[in-house]
């Protein structure tokens, strides 16, 4: 059963994977171009016409970016993902977390197609490899599981209120200018920078940029509070799944 | 005789009758029971409605009963599923591995039965194009090529005994009465009396979510036609 469980998730994330890239004429291009016209649009808005940036803006936003579009995808796609194979689950009798799981692989495999790009972009721009990238996968592992973890407990209540999904893109927009992504955050007056220092992908974001920028190994105290929470919330996300779980094939597509 | 590997007593399934706040729920199953042996094939008959596809679920293992008890013994129940989890951007070869994953078949095993599932299929060098392209009576051709390797111990068929043009539907129809006939446990949902008489050995009857009766095929029969008021069976 496992092993099957196992094989069917490899296959599935090889078809979505597949069938996006023959969705469109330029297929696999777009892996690399929709990304890289996003933060473009960022660095105009942001460094050329509100100056907002100041030396280095531009690796700055590139790796705040990269990595928080690998999050929301996994959010967004993940928590998708149950509501949109309903019609599946109605038929067949497979474990749900498979669906938002897939979703979340192959956004992760499509990630480091950019992320390989991104370490070209920033080897040019004078940011030679160094060896704290030995951190890039601990760093990796703990941002994946605090994605996963958000895009399992979005699965599970988007198909029981689909009307979240009207709610969600707009929520992940204001955490992705409270983290850090697009501005720093020593631009936010006190009182406020303080509570949004507690927010993981803001710590996370730091440790990326610190590794990437500045040859600096992460703060491993700090790393592993963030490791924490990302596995409590993603063992509180399979739990929700599987606890709704029975709920789902009862609920019309 | 056997034990019986799969029994319902008294099930019932509730859903919600809208998605709204505290809207009320609807038993689509009210009371069904029946108990299932090796090697039998029943025939679920009942009018629209009956709850005959909300039965099949449960046998399945998809929906669990929100009353009453289900006892399985340790058998695999798979519903026969045409074209599950198929995906348009997909040629028919990885559609065909992908569906055969989602009714429980291992990678390696559909892997060995794809030129098997070509030649039933009729498809041709149609089998590595995009199912996009295809006619649905090609889908279909595949779908049911794919859904026939399934090896539950007991199938589940909820009126899907032919598909395609007249001449795949007489091979795709034959292909499951040679299941059938080699022993494969089945339960059976159709609308069409003829074929549930001629494929069954036993019938339950169902109407409004209740079992009515259930017993060997001629007795029900009869019954369910004086119910109707339609005389006997010719």
């Amino acid at each position: 059963m496992r092993q099957h469980v196992v094989e069917l998730i490899r296959f599935s994330t090889y078809c979505e994977l597949r069938a996006e890239r023959s969705r469109s004429y330029l297929g696999l291009i777009w892996w690399i171009a929709e990304p890289a016209m996003m933060m473009a649009a960022f660095w105009l808005v942001f460094d050329v016409i509100l100056k907002t940036g100041g030396p280095d803006y531009l690796p700055f936003l590139l790796i705040g970016l990269t990595v928080w579009q690998w999050m929301k995808s996994c959010i967004t796609h993940g928590g998708y993902a149950i509501w949109s194979n309903l019609g599946l689950i109605r038929q067949a009798r497979l474990p749900v977390l498979v669906f938002p799981l897939v979703q979340m692989l192959a956004d992760t495999i499509k990630f480091f197609y950019i992320f390989a790009l991104l370490l070209v972009i920033l080897w040019v721009a004078g940011h030679p490899p160094n060896m704290a990238y030995f951190a890039l996968p601990v760093l990796f592992v703990v941002t994946f599981l605090f994605a996963a973890g958000a895009g399992f407990l979005v699965a599970s209540i988007v198909p029981l209120v689909p009307d979240l999904r009207f709610v969600i893109e707009q929520v992940l927009t204001v955490v992705m200018f409270l983290s850090g992504v697009v501005f720093a955050l020593d631009q936010v007056p006190s009182p406020l920078r303080e509570v949004i220092a507690l927010n993981p992908v803001a710590e996370l974001l730091d440790a990326a940029r610190g590794i990437l920028m500045r040859g600096e190994w992460p703060d491993w105290r700090a790393l592993l509070k963030v490791s924490l929470i990302s596995t409590g919330v993603c063992l509180f996300g399979i739990a929700v799944v599987q606890r709704l779980s029975p709920r789902y094939p009862k609920l019309a597509i | 005789m056997a034990d019986a590997i799969i029994e319902l007593e008294h099930v019932g399934i509730a859903f919600s009758a809208q998605r709204r706040v505290g809207s009320g729920r609807f038993w689509a199953l009210e009371d069904v029971s029946l108990s299932l042996r090796r090697g039998q094939r029943l025939g679920v008959i009942g009018r629209n409605g009956a709850g005959k596809s909300t039965l099949l679920r449960v046998l399945a293992g998809i929906l669990a009963p929100d009353r009453g008890t289900l006892r399985r013994r340790n058998v695999s129940c798979q519903l026969l599923s045409l074209a599950l989890g198929f995906v348009p951007y997909l040629s028919g070869r990885d559609n065909a591995i992908l569906s055969g994953l989602m009714i429980g078949l291992r990678q390696r095993d559909i892997v060995a039965r794809l030129p098997a599932i070509r030649e039933f299929s009729e498809l041709g060098d149609f089998f590595d194009q995009p199912i996009a392209t295809y006619s649905s009576g090609m889908v279909m051709r595949l779908g049911f090529s794919v859904a026939i390797q399934a090896e539950p111990d007991v199938l589940l068929i909820d009126e899907v005994l032919a598909v395609g043009d007249a001449e795949f539907q007489e091979k795709s129809g034959n292909a499951l009465k040679e299941r059938m006939r080699q022993g494969q446990t089945v339960v059976l949902v159709s609308h069409a009396e003829k074929q549930v008489a001629e494929l069954c050995d036993r019938l339950l009857w169902i109407e409004h979510g209740r079992s009515v009766l259930e017993g060997d095929r001629d007795s029900v029969l009869r019954a369910y036609h004086e119910e109707l008021h339609l005389g006997t069976p010719s």
